[in-house]
């Protein structure tokens, strides 16, 4: 660690150091002159060296977007930063610093050779972004609990490791240790891992390796299944009706209701709330089920428009590159004569023809463009009607879905009202049997009470209904406005680029054979 | 069990091919239902398979009894077994059932032609045509089946014409009967027929058959237009009747014995049939043939469509099967046939002629000779077994102009066993362009090569088995100014290079063709879309203009695009005014862009592209000089192939092989001298002093004991003597060497180096030999009472001292 530059000031990563390094080991002689006359943009850098520098700090580098291989060996950096830009890195070479934790290298996720050879690391995490990560360097390190290792196991890329001069690597059974944990790993400190180590290995921490294997297992069911209840939350929410499959919304309904839940106390509530909800829940699997049916006549609507159009611009694409092929024989013959041809006159006229032939292509090219966009124009306003009216068409049924489900709010208020009247009047008398929760009874002291706190149970529940009604249509009709949008857009788009496209070709084409013509005035 | 029931079903194939032949018959003595109009003669070879020529020749003799001056009859009759010279008491008793029968025939039904019943052998006697008949089960799978079967018997055979189409063969019949022949059922026969001349019109015919065989129908209309066959309806000809029923034929057919093709019972051109027969019965067909054969119902078991000769050896019909063991007769069914015969239980008698032997050298060989020439019409077609040329030649088509074939249109000829895996070689006479074709596993993957010339820079067109060569080549076309090759599945994507070259410049010191290649002018080199890359990053052709300095490049065209990038490199280094070398500049570079990019303006990538594409165009003249070598190597390899024309023998070819041979013997010899030493292990230690003894008495105890003895002491005797011999010699070597060290002690001082050598070299072999002799000496030692108690054993164990092992018990 006492190394001979730590006597030496430390050095900055300005602009002329890097410009210097690029330099240095960019392209040399004949195209070196070349590089030098026009510059280097930082962004072309594939790899860089910047070892020996006396770096305290990693600065500056976000220039180099598409960096491969970066050196920084041998400084005297002590923390890993301002690599988040280097995305494309494949190597990272950070050996002989004095790093003391892996950090900063979240984003380097196509990482694939990592050497963090002498530094003083105590502990291996960090390091989760980094999937393709192949080979790791962190040999004389402070690593000194064998648990590190076990984190390791998540990368199923890595084969070769090295560790030596760790505290750990001590250990006696530091090899049989990491050979059984890391059953895919091939080199170890550099040397290759025989066929009987390994099986020694194995065998000696099998009853380790099989609990983690099964508690790895778990995890992964675990995440499959929780991605799977998501994919299936997703699949509901693009139809637009998640959550409907159940008694969800019932429940949210009865979730901030206070008074609600103290009046299914009543004597003859719990029947009745227990027959509304069951019929509730009927409409809300309608609902549901309704929802999904939609939801695959869209796309399965959406699909067929798409390869429609797909199929259209191909055709005429065909047809336009038949063209430009057509063109291009003739255009190259006629080229040829002009230059054949010595008399100044007859160079004229055939030069006129060409430009003839050049906007003859034009006008072609261009009437087929113009063509295709009316007939996807066409095609396009209706498929927009189509889905229009799908949507109005969904929108309605649900509607009327959910209406049912406020009759049935409806018909359960003025059930629990009367109930709630009866009961009232029977306190009043004083012959109520039964007890009544304390705050229940609280409810009962007059009869503008009573029916507030029925009437407020009843309004919760017509706003939740309301409420969900509302998010539904409003994102389904915000979804056709949108895909609607995007397709417009992107029949502009494409229509944009075709014709810059058609636009550019033709101006070259002119722009040779005036060059052609500049040429042979010259001669 | 399997081979057993192989057989029978052999048998009962054959039986129903012989039924069929009978239906040929049938056909010539319908005079107003025209006969099919193919004749056929046959005339026997000398050396072909005896068998065949018998049962065939039966047939002829017929003829040659009507037509003696015709048949050349070659057969050494000498040597013919018995059964084919004389008549068994059965089979005379069959013949007289046999006259019987066709007089009665002939009363009842006048107007026919007289029945084909018992034509004269090759040793002129009369034999019933069904006693010609033997089933016979051959060694070769590819008898087995009657397609294959077929084409070998009509390789067999070769048709001569008759003297006259119209008489033939019946041996007293004096009524108009056409000639006719039988042919044995395929299975168990070959026969060999000498081809003598064909008639031209014959000829004709016969190639108007082969053409409707292959159905040329223009042809064959056109033909049949031109000459408007005479003797239509008039020819007889046999053919063979394969019934229904058995190994899973679905339904009776023909099948013709010329060429071995299959007819269905439909077909127009069979006009009629005369009688039936298989080596079991005889049936007379008793239907009208006014359409052809395609009314006819083939069902044998009918008395009234199908008239029986002996009755109940064939009561069913179509099942061939039941019919094995004869034996039962209904007396109802007699009674049409046999009025007062006493033959109702007649078997048919046991063939007269011998089991056909067909050696696997006669079955390679196939026709006579190994050689066989059809003629068609416009077209002759020959055939050789294998082997039979040494370049390996199997067959050749030769096609004609005109009908007299004097020029010739084109030729192909296929090779088999090649060595260099030719196997068809075309000829097209008119534009005389060669084409050759090769299997697979030619050295140079090649697969199709046409030419002109052998001369290279002609035009040749090369293809080849792509997934034999490591670079994918396709096919290479070459011309004198150019070369075309095409690839599939490189890694680089490579799918065609096209190079023009100049004219060759004169070089002073030129020596062959390689030295001075012809100069490169162009180079076009296209490419598959590689989808690894982005559409404006791959080229899609790049063409080297090598006398320009140029290069283009044409991109390929992105998926939603019409146009596609181009860029066209100057290449010609510059000098500026001031005498520094220019690099690049930005009009060298000329390009277009569908989407212009920002780092590709850049003078550095550009220049980098620059250098890249010289390189490559290094490397792509590179390629086209090589496949010029190339090209001149596969010449000069196929000319050498084709001067060679090596066969190759496959390792299970005993015969031919002739390192198995070597392998073979050089066992076999080992095997024998294995046998000799084995024999002379086996010496008998008695038997000289058995010798002593008067031969053929038992011994006596006492004499055995005596023999044992004399017998042990005497090999006693012989192992001190050995003992001594090799005691002496030692003992010599011994004194010599003594001898030999005091001689050098003596000598010591005046010897010279090369004495010195000599007798240092001496010693170490003297000293060599005493150990060798000390080492038997041990040996025999340890080993003369192992081999003297040995024998005693074996003197205790033998049985003519039987004597011994009674004291002894």
């Amino acid at each position: 660690m006492n190394r001979l530059c730590d006597s030496m000031e430390p050095r900055v990563m300005d602009d002329d150091m890097l410009k210097l390094a690029v330099g240095e080991q960019g392209p040399q002689e004949e195209a070196g002159q070349l590089a030098k006359q026009e510059g280097i943009l930082f962004k072309d850098v594939l790899s860089l060296q910047l070892d020996f520098r006396n770096i305290l700090r990693i600065d500056n580098l976000w220039q180099f977007e598409n960096l491969r291989k970066l050196q920084l060996d041998n400084n005297i950096i002590e923390k890993i930063e301002g690599l988040e830009n280097l995305t494309h890195l494949v190597w990272l070479d950070l050996s002989f610093n004095n790093i003391e934790t892996i950090e900063g290298l979240d984003t380097l996720v196509n990482l694939e050779d990592l050497s963090l050879f002498n530094n003083r690391i105590s502990k291996i995490d960090s390091l989760d972004a980094l999937v393709k990560l192949q080979v790791l360097s962190l040999g004389n390190n402070q690593i000194d609990n064998m648990m590190n290792i076990i984190y390791l196991r998540r990368f199923k890329c890595l084969r070769t490791l090295s560790l030596s001069g760790n505290p750990i690597s001590e250990a006696e059974d530091y090899k049989i240790f990491i050979c059984a944990h890391l059953p895919d790993l091939v080199y170890l400190d550099f040397r290759r891992i025989d066929d009987h180590t390994k099986e020694l290995a194995e065998a000696k921490h099998q009853y380790s390796i099989d609990e983690l294997k099964h508690q790895e297992n778990l995890m992964q069911v675990r995440l499959e299944d929780e991605q799977a209840r998501q994919e299936e939350l997703e699949k509901h929410k693009t139809a637009f009706v998640e959550h409907l499959n159940g008694s969800f919304l019932f429940d949210s309904m009865y979730a901030e209701d206070s008074e609600g839940n103290k009046l299914s106390y009543l004597p003859g509530v719990s029947e009745l709330l227990e027959a509304y909800k069951d019929k509730f829940v009927i409409i809300c699997v309608n609902i549901f089920e309704y929802g999904l049916k939609q939801q695959e006549k869209r796309k399965i609507e959406l699909d067929t428009f798409s390869e429609c159009v797909h199929e259209a611009i191909q055709e005429n694409q065909e047809q336009g590159k038949r063209k430009i092929a057509q063109f291009k024989e003739k255009h190259l013959s006629s080229l040829s004569a002009i230059r054949e041809e010595s008399e100044l006159p007859n160079i004229e006229k055939k030069i006129l023809e060409c430009s003839a032939d050049i906007s003859e292509l034009f006008n072609e090219l261009m009437m087929l463009e113009m063509q295709l966009v009316e007939q996807l124009e066409e095609t396009i306003n209706m498929f927009e009607r189509n889905i229009v009216d799908m949507v109005g068409l969904f929108i309605e049924n649900v509607q009327s879905l959910m209406a049912q489900c406020r009759d049935l709010e409806n018909h359960h208020h003025e059930k629990l009202l009367e109930i709630s009247i009866s009961t009232l009047e029977k306190i009043v008398v004083g012959d109520l049997d039964e007890d009544l929760p304390d705050d229940l009874r609280a409810l009962f002291v007059n009869k503008d009470t009573i029916v507030n706190a029925v009437g407020a149970s009843h309004d919760i529940h017509l706003l939740k209904i309301d409420n969900r009604e509302g998010e539904l249509v409003t994102r389904i009709n915000s979804w056709c406005t949108r895909l609607v949008d995007k397709i417009h857009k992107d029949e502009i788009m494409r229509n944009r680029k075709r014709v810059k496209e058609i636009n550019q070709y033709v101006d070259h084409m002119q722009s040779e054979l005036d060059n052609l013509e500049y040429g042979n005035i010259l001669d | 069990m399997e081979v057993l029931r192989e057989k029978v079903e052999e048998e009962e194939e054959a039986e129903r091919e012989e039924a069929a032949e009978r239906a040929e018959w049938g056909r010539t003595e319908k005079m107003m239902r025209p006969v099919e109009v193919r004749k056929e003669e046959t005339t026997l070879t000398q050396e072909m398979l005896r068998d065949l020529e018998k049962k065939l020749s039966e047939i002829q003799i017929p003829i040659s009894a009507e037509l003696p001056a015709f048949t050349k009859d070659t057969i050494d009759i000498s040597k013919l077994p018995v059964s084919y010279k004389t008549n068994t008491p059965e089979e005379e008793h069959l013949l007289q059932v046999a006259d019987n029968f066709s007089r009665q025939y002939s009363h009842l039904c006048p107007d026919r032609v007289p029945l084909f019943l018992h034509p004269l052998n090759e040793c002129e006697v009369p034999k019933f045509v069904s006693t010609t008949l033997r089933p016979t089960l051959m060694p070769y799978p590819e008898l087995y089946n009657w397609d294959s079967c077929a084409q070998f018997v009509s390789d067999f055979l070769t048709m001569v014409p008759l003297p006259d189409p119209l008489k033939p063969t019946i041996k007293r019949e004096e009524k108009v009967l056409l000639k006719k022949y039988t042919i044995r059922p395929p299975r168990d026969l070959c026969s060999r027929f000498e081809q003598e001349q064909e008639v031209k019109k014959q000829q004709e015919i016969r190639a108007q058959e082969k053409k409707q065989l292959r159905e040329e129908e223009e042809r064959l209309m056109e033909a049949e237009k031109a000459k408007p066959d005479a003797l239509h309806g008039l020819r007889v000809h046999s053919w063979v009747l394969v019934l229904s029923g058995k190994r899973e034929v679905p339904e009776n057919f023909f099948i013709d014995a010329f060429t071995g093709h299959s007819y269905s019972t439909q077909d127009e051109r069979f006009l009629g049939i005369e009688s039936l027969w298989n080596h079991k019965n005889y049936w007379i067909n008793m239907q009208d043939c006014w359409n052809c054969c395609k009314d006819l119902i083939f069902d044998l078991g009918d008395p009234v469509r199908w008239e029986y000769m002996l009755l109940g050896t064939d009561k069913s019909q179509l099942s061939l099967t039941e019919e094995d063991d004869s034996g039962i007769n209904d007396e109802d069914d007699v009674e049409n046939l046999g009025k007062e015969d006493e033959d109702k239980s007649f078997d048919m008698p046991h063939s007269w002629v011998e089991q056909i032997e067909i050696s696997p050298e006669a079955f390679e060989t196939r026709c006579p000779n190994g050689k066989k020439v059809i003629q068609y019409k416009r077209a002759k077609l020959e055939k050789w077994a294998p082997y039979l040329n040494s370049n390996g030649l199997v067959s050749r088509l030769t096609t004609y102009e005109d009908l007299e074939c004097t020029n010739i249109l084109e030729i192909k000829e296929w090779y088999q066993n090649r060595e260099d895996m030719l196997e068809l070689k075309h000829i097209n006479k008119t534009t005389d362009l060669k084409t050759d074709y090769f299997k697979h596993g030619h050295p140079q993957a090649l697969r199709v090569h046409s030419y002109k010339s052998m001369q290279p820079e002609t035009d040749h067109v090369i293809e080849f088995y792509e997934t034999a060569r490591v670079d994918g080549l396709i096919k290479r076309e070459e011309t004198a100014r150019t070369m075309t090759e095409y690839y599939q599945g490189r890694p680089d994507f490579l799918s065609y290079r096209h190079a023009n070259f100049g004219p060759r410049v004169k070089k002073l010191t030129l020596s062959s063709a390689e030295s001075n290649p012809r100069p490169i002018v162009k180079i076009t080199e296209r490419f598959f879309r590689n989808p690894a890359k982005p559409a404006e990053e791959d080229v899609a052709e790049r063409v080297f203009l090598v006398a320009e300095e140029r290069i283009q490049l044409r991109y390929h065209c992105r998926d939603d695009h019409i146009t596609a990038s181009k860029r066209e490199f100057l290449r010609h280094t510059e000098v500026d005014s001031k005498g520094n070398k220019i690099i690049m500049t930005p009009d060298m570079c000329i390009s277009f862009e569908v989407e212009p990019m920002e780092h590709t303006k850049k003078l550095l990538y550009q220049y980098e592209a620059m250098m890249h594409l010289k390189r490559e165009e290094k490397l792509s003249r590179h390629q086209v000089w090589e496949s010029e070598l190339e090209v001149l190597e596969i010449l000069k390899l196929r000319e050498e192939e084709e001067a060679a024309h090596t066969l190759t023998i496959s390792i299970y070819d005993t015969k031919r092989n002739e390192k198995s041979k070597e392998y073979r013997e050089a066992m076999e010899r080992v095997m024998h001298e294995e046998h000799l030493r084995q024999v002379e292990t086996q010496l008998d230690y008695l038997a000289p002093f058995l010798a002593q003894l008067p031969p053929g008495e038992k011994l006596t105890r006492w004499q055995a004991v005596r023999l044992k003895d004399e017998c042990l002491s005497d090999f006693k005797q012989r192992l001190i003597n050995k003992a001594n011999l090799i005691q002496a010699r030692f003992e010599k070597e011994t004194q010599e060497l003594q001898k030999k060290q005091q001689w050098y002690q003596e000598n010591q001082v005046t010897l010279t180096p090369e004495d010195e050598d000599l007798y240092l070299s001496y010693c170490s072999q003297a000293m060599f030999r005493i150990r060798i002799l000390e080492q038997r000496l041990n040996r025999h030692k340890e080993l003369a009472p192992l081999k003297y108690l040995a024998l005693e054993e074996k003197l205790y164990k033998d049985p003519r001292l039987g004597e011994l092992q009674k004291i002894f018990a």
